[in-house]
């Protein structure tokens, strides 16, 4: 193989790649703009969301009468001394059938009494039924939430004023308290818990990059007519599957650095929210990947991506040359996305599962893994050698494959 | 310059082209006739590398298709009816960037490119994305792409199909040009008047069989008919193959 012959072919299909909008939508604006959004947007919608549902005075139905004092404790407001309210009580309105209020949607919530309550620690047991959809968050952290922790404090009032009769504090309730500290490392705790996420983007933005080339390179070239001058030119097959393999490839990183660009800049927005300091942290955390890479990690994460390229463009050029238009190929690739979906979403539960170090010798999986790893803080140099060891390998193999392909009459003239 | 021996190809189980022996010698061209389905597209990609015969050998310029592919293709220029160009890149573009497949430096490339200008009017389509191209617009640039290299032999495959009568005899005289000591020209057309018109010699294959070969005075005489198209029924008829009717 001649590096200026693959050079001469790859340039080629770049220099169309590049002219071409519609791709360039897809490899640079998406991921720079859909990163952000998503990493950003999501948290602050659902921090907003929560937040509101504290501020909201849900209506909860009431079946017969509740002790006056357990009333009183769910309509009040919980103030900051100032007067802002920081959590609203409920409204208690009467009704007679608790299910039928709820499913109606006239309340978020129902009170059942089947017996008279206590009024008194030690005056025997009674139970009170809530209703909610249960299944619906908004009920769930709403409603059900306040009538929950409601129903604890006044509980424990109770029996505070009781053990206070007996001459005991309120501390006798909890001879033992209890204080989590969170033990993992510093990298892991700020990477948040959606860190799985960014295997699967990354990998899923390198795939997007290499179809816009790759597809465009062998099915498109056919369907246009342009393949058969370039097989009658002096290039070699090899040359020709080396160059479309590597203008993919340079496609497909490119996409994959603007992505890694998009988390740069949410990073930077998000300190600007948080600095703010309305969002809890906590919840923009959840996303909130700060990356901070040694340069050691950041070897292994160029070595992963450019691996996982490589493979990735290899199997769309292996698959694509077999169709016979870019609609056809169109149709072989897309479900390759599954492919790198579902082991990520597994990711989410790497937690559970105690991963052998073979996992890192299966091609992209491995990779996603150590991702996440090089995110966390926590990549071993063993595991990033055998991932992307395993990334070229596979590449290598299907690469053998494209070319296979290109040499046979049936895949070059099949119509 | 060419030398068929006992050529057949064979998808499957259908013979497209059997037992093909013929030569064409330097400084003619050489027209493949024939109807659709005839053989003439397989024998070409034969001859172009691109196909492998399933028996016989070809030999181009001095070197066996199958065994030295490469100079094989250095030595040839292909076009054909259904070729397109790249559609985001400009004609300069794709006759530079093939310039630079055949070991042309860039001011090489920019003389020949200019050179081939004058001769296929190539104008502005050199400066617009082939996109934009009308057909002809195409073919021409196609043209030049395949000559970019002064190949020692051209094979045009329905190169004419789908031009309008300019292009159609820019696309002649371009050919007729092209009749120079050292070099061949092979023609496929199904179009008879065509050949009638560039042709030295013609082949006229029908079922993947050659039927005959000769200058097209040779063939009116062989089979005393007026012009080409009667003189292949004429010939079709004599091997016993219901065909013109
Ligand atoms: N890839 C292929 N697979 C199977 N059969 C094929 C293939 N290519 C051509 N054929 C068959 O081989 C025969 C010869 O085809 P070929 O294209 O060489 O004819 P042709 O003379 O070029 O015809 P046309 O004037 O239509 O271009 C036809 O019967 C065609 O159907
Ligand atoms: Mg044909």
């Amino acid at each position: 193989m001649r590096p200026d012959y693959i050079w001469r072919v790859a340039s080629r299909d770049l220099l169309s790649t590049l002219r071409d909008r519609r791709t360039l939508t897809s490899t640079i604006l998406i991921p720079l703009l859909l990163i952000p959004l998503f990493t950003l947007g999501l948290p602050l919608l659902l921090g907003k969301f929560i937040g509101g549902q504290a501020q909201e005075r849900q209506q909860v139905g009431v079946v017969g009468t509740l002790p006056e004092s357990l009333r009183a404790a769910l309509t009040r407001d919980e103030k900051t001394p100032d007067g802002t309210v920081t959590r609203a009580g409920v409204r208690l309105v009467p009704v007679t059938d608790p299910k039928a209020a709820v499913q109606s949607g006239d309340v978020d919530a129902a009170l059942r009494a089947p017996s008279p309550l206590p009024r008194r620690a030690g005056d025997g047991t009674g139970t009170l039924e809530v209703y909610a959809k249960l299944g619906n968050l908004r009920a769930q952290t709403g409603a059900f939430a306040k009538v929950q922790s409601t129903v604890e404090a006044y509980n424990r009032e109770l029996a505070v004023q009781r053990l206070g009769t007996l001459g005991l504090g309120a501390q006798t309730l909890t001879p033992v308290t209890l204080a989590p500290i969170d033990a993992s490392p510093e990298q892991e705790r700020r990477s948040g818990q959606l860190a799985f996420l960014i295997p699967l983007l990354m990998l899923n933005f390198i795939l997007t990059g290499a179809m816009a080339t790759a597809l465009d390179a062998t099915a498109g070239e056919k369907e246009r007519g342009t393949l058969e001058s370039l097989l009658v030119s002096p290039v070699r097959r090899s040359e020709v599957v080396a160059g479309k393999l590597l203008a993919t490839t340079v496609t497909a990183l490119t996409t994959a650095l603007f992505s890694v660009l998009g988390f740069l800049l949410s990073g930077v927005v998000m300190r600007a929210v948080l600095a703010r300091g309305d969002t809890p942290a906590e919840l923009t955390q959840a996303f909130g990947g700060q990356l901070t890479l040694t340069p050691g990690s950041a070897l292994a994460l160029l070595g992963t991506v450019v691996s996982a390229a490589l493979l990735i463009s290899a199997v769309l050029i292996a698959l694509s040359i077999y169709a016979r238009s870019y609609k056809e190929a169109q149709t072989y690739v897309t479900p390759l996305s599954l492919l790198i979906v579902f082991p990520a979403v597994m990711l989410q539960f790497s937690d559970f599962l105690t991963l052998s170090s073979g996992i890192y010798a299966l091609p992209l999986f491995g990779s996603m893994v150590a991702i996440l790893d090089t995110v966390r803080g926590n990549l071993s140099t063993g595991h990033a050698l055998t991932a992307i060891a395993a990334n070229l390998i596979g590449a290598l193999l299907v690469g053998l494959l494209a070319l296979r392909s290109f040499g046979r009459e049936e895949v070059i003239f099949r119509n | 310059m060419l030398e068929l021996r006992n050529l057949s190809k064979t998808y499957g189980k259908h013979a497209a082209l059997r037992d093909v022996t013929l030569g064409a010698p330097e400084g003619e061209v050489f027209g493949l006739l024939g109807p659709n389905g005839a053989g003439k597209t397989t024998l070409l990609r034969i001859i172009a590398t691109l196909l492998q015969p399933s028996a016989g050998t070809a030999v181009l310029a001095g070197h066996d298709v199958g065994r030295e592919p490469e100079a094989v293709r250095r030595a040839i220029g292909v076009v054909n009816g259904g070729m397109g160009l790249p559609a985001r890149l400009t004609g300069r573009e794709v006759l530079r960037s093939f310039a630079g497949l055949y070991g042309l430096t860039r001011t090489q490339a920019d003389a020949r490119i200019a050179e081939l200008d004058a001769a296929l009017d190539l104008g502005r389509t050199l400066d617009t994305r082939a996109g934009e191209y009308s057909t002809g617009m195409k073919q021409k640039v196609v043209i030049a792409r395949a000559v970019i290299h002064d190949p020692q032999v051209l094979i045009l495959d329905e190169a004419a199909s789908g031009l309008d009568i300019f292009a159609r005899r820019t696309l002649l005289d371009f050919v007729a040009a092209a009749r120079q000591p050292g070099k061949l020209t092979l023609y496929s057309t199904h179009v008879m008047s065509e050949a009638e018109e560039v042709c030295d010699r013609v082949a006229i294959l029908h079922e993947g069989a050659l039927v005959t070969v000769g200058t097209i005075p040779e063939i009116l005489a062989q089979t005393g008919e007026r012009n080409l198209e009667r003189a292949f029924f004429a010939l079709v008829r004599g091997e016993g193959v219901r065909h013109a009717s």
